[in-house]
């Protein structure tokens, strides 16, 4: 985990209120790992206090030449002051980083149901998606076959999905209104796909807003599927001291709250209390 | 104006002695004695904010930093409040923790064996439900080595038992600084709430009952509301206020404060640089605790020492002569 100030290098955009933000930052990008995410903080507005946790989506080269990692990708959606503020930022500006930070996908004691799966299942929804490319394009290097679901409430919302296209077998869209792929939930179609193929060792990834988590969880469940659900939460630090951002999880006294940035953000979906009242809605 | 000249005296001696009689390469002393404990200079990190030290190593140099006040620790574990804890707000944030802490005991055998390990003074805040259970808590601490002082918690505003109840009634505040004084082994910061109507009473409140020195502030309590449903940003309902917004409440506490006591005062409460560090060592701080700033600036104690030394020598003056230089500042105009 490093602090660095990074510099902005694209804000594209991607559809509405959507964003690619891209920023130089070598040894953050080269130290990441799937699920981690990193804490964006604009300088110049000391009326945003806080750093924004964000995804890493992704890192890749400057340019075809060099080999390593030099940038890093988040994409996000303009909800607040903070994302408001985030779209403004333009090539050159600085940005503080802290990254890479959390516990993600590939975590030790992850591995081994991990790597046990025949098929990884991606469900993301909305800006959900974010978490999961680094993982998508790991598990293909190791040779797993992957299907993506990802649902939005609109077809704006389905940003990015196009960058897993060599790394899945099928990409399977929702939205609510309809206007992009099927309409309706993306646990639809999930269900769906869960009862037609009952024998084979599914593992599920997933993230997106707390309902939509919950609702894919329960299907876990019923299907008998382990599940890896990358949790989001307001977040004051994103370094584990000012334990803002911790959940409920099934434990108890001290124990019955974990920190989403440094246990999380990737936790088994058993692990987490799912009971009304527990969940945060932020 | 008598005590600030005082200091003056002393530390031109010290001045001198590090520059012999010259123009030449001055190095400020930066170290501050406070209620008997040698701070090598007057920058800490507030409870709650700093974790229990090792989350920083790899972002700062612990040595630097002139102290750590520890995450509040209570007798038995405390879960805290549910999620979700923080909302920010303009320049500040708040926050309703409940004080998650994994009890005294398990702070001695987990957390102490790294702190005493680091080249800087550590100060353990303490939390308790009644009299009683600051007492068990500071009993079973001072088992403990390398502690440099307790930071009596009778001042966190998002417990619905103990903290605040104490901070809020000076008949309380007395009586659970006496409380423990008589079992504490190392020297008692008694750390005291903006959520009064006089400080000063509970400034005299806690002196008279023993305390070694104070701290002040702990956070305002506040609240935020989601206009979409009417209810509290945070289920706890309200929270408390930090970061900067606050910084002008702060130093009008601790400048009120230190001129109705004896003991000395460290001040807290929206510190985020060195120029606000000198303020509140102006008002008559004679040490500082950072603290929201460490959640969006991680490395901000390392630079504001840095930054102070730098004014220090920049103006050949050691840090100690800043204290309460503006004694007279009311009036100044």
């Amino acid at each position: 985990m490093f602090n660095k100030t990074a510099e902005v290098r694209e804000n594209l955009l991607l559809s509405d209120g959507h964003y690619l933000l891209s920023f130089y930052s070598p040894l953050q990008a080269r130290t990441a790992r799937p699920g981690q995410f990193a804490m964006l903080r604009l300088c110049d507005r000391p009326d945003i206090l806080l750093r924004r946790p964000m995804s890493i989506y992704d890192v890749k080269p400057t340019s075809q030449k060099s080999k390593l990692p030099e940038l890093m990708q988040v994409v996000y959606k303009v909800v607040g002051t903070g994302t408001k503020a985030m779209a403004e930022l333009k090539p050159g500006d600085a940005l503080e980083v802290l990254a890479p930070l959390g516990h993600g996908y590939f975590q030790e004691d992850y591995q081994e149901k991990l790597l046990r799966a025949d098929e990884v299942l991606l469900v993301a929804g909305g800006i959900g998606i974010a978490a999961l490319l680094l993982s998508a394009r790991e598990l293909h290097e190791s040779g797993i076959q992957q299907r993506l679901f990802f649902g939005g409430k609109t077809g704006a919302d389905l940003v990015c999905y196009e960058d897993f296209g060599g790394l899945v077998q099928e990409t399977i869209l929702a939205s609510e209104d309809g206007s992009k792929g099927q309409k309706g939930f993306v646990t639809v179609p999930l269900e769906r796909y869960l009862g037609g193929n009952k024998g084979r060792k599914i593992l599920i990834m997933v993230c997106g807003p707390w309902p939509m988590l919950e609702a894919c969880v329960g299907l876990a469940r019923g299907y008998g599927h382990p599940c890896l659900v990358s949790m989001e939460n307001r977040m004051g630090c994103g370094l584990g001291v000012c334990l803002g951002c911790s959940i409920r999880v099934k434990g108890h006294g001290h124990g019955a709250y974990e920190r989403v940035c440094t246990e999380g953000p990737v936790f088994w979906s058993d692990h987490i209390s799912w009971a009304a009242g527990d969940t945060p809605e932020i | 104006m008598e005590k600030s000249s005082r200091t003056r005296d002393k530390n031109q001696k010290t001045a001198s002695q590090s520059a012999p009689g010259s123009r030449g390469k001055f190095v400020p002393d930066m170290a501050v004695e406070f209620a008997g404990i040698h701070f090598k200079n007057p920058v800490l990190t507030a409870s709650g904010t700093f974790g229990y030290g090792k989350e920083f190593a790899q972002l700062i140099d612990l040595s630097l930093l002139g102290g750590i006040v520890v995450k509040g620790i209570s007798r038995q574990p405390m879960e805290g409040n549910p999620s979700p804890r923080i909302y920010e707000t303009k320049s500040g944030m708040l926050n309703a923790i409940g004080l998650q802490n994994v009890g005294a005991k398990k702070f001695l055998e987990e957390k102490v064996p790294f702190l005493r390990g680091l080249d800087t003074q550590v100060i353990v805040n303490v939390f308790g439900y009644s009299t009683e259970e600051y007492v068990r808590c500071i009993e079973i601490l001072n088992e403990a080595e390398g502690i440099a002082a307790y930071e009596l918690n009778i001042s966190c505003p998002n417990t619905h038992k103990g903290g605040m109840y104490y901070g809020s009634d000076p008949r309380m505040t007395h009586e659970v600084t006496v409380a423990s004084k008589k079992v504490a082994r190392y020297p008692l910061i008694v750390k005291l709430s903006p959520n009064v109507t006089d400080i000063t009473v509970f400034a005299r409140a806690a002196e008279n009952g023993g305390a070694d020195a104070l701290s002040l502030v702990n956070t305002f309590v506040g609240m935020s509301i989601d206009i979409k449903t009417g209810k509290s940003h945070l289920p706890y309902g309200t929270g408390g206020l930090s970061g900067p917004a606050i910084k002008p409440l702060a130093l009008r506490l601790v400048y009120q404060t230190v001129r109705a006591v004896r003991i000395p005062v460290m001040g807290i409460g929206g510190i985020s640089n060195a120029e606000d560090v000198l303020e509140f060592l102006m008002a008559g701080a004679k040490a500082i605790q950072i603290g929201t700033a460490n959640f969006y600036d991680p490395c901000v104690s390392e630079r504001v020492i840095r930054n102070l030394e730098a004014y220090c020598k920049q103006k050949r003056i050691n840090l100690s002569e800043l204290v309460g230089t503006q004694s007279d500042l009311m009036s100044s105009g």
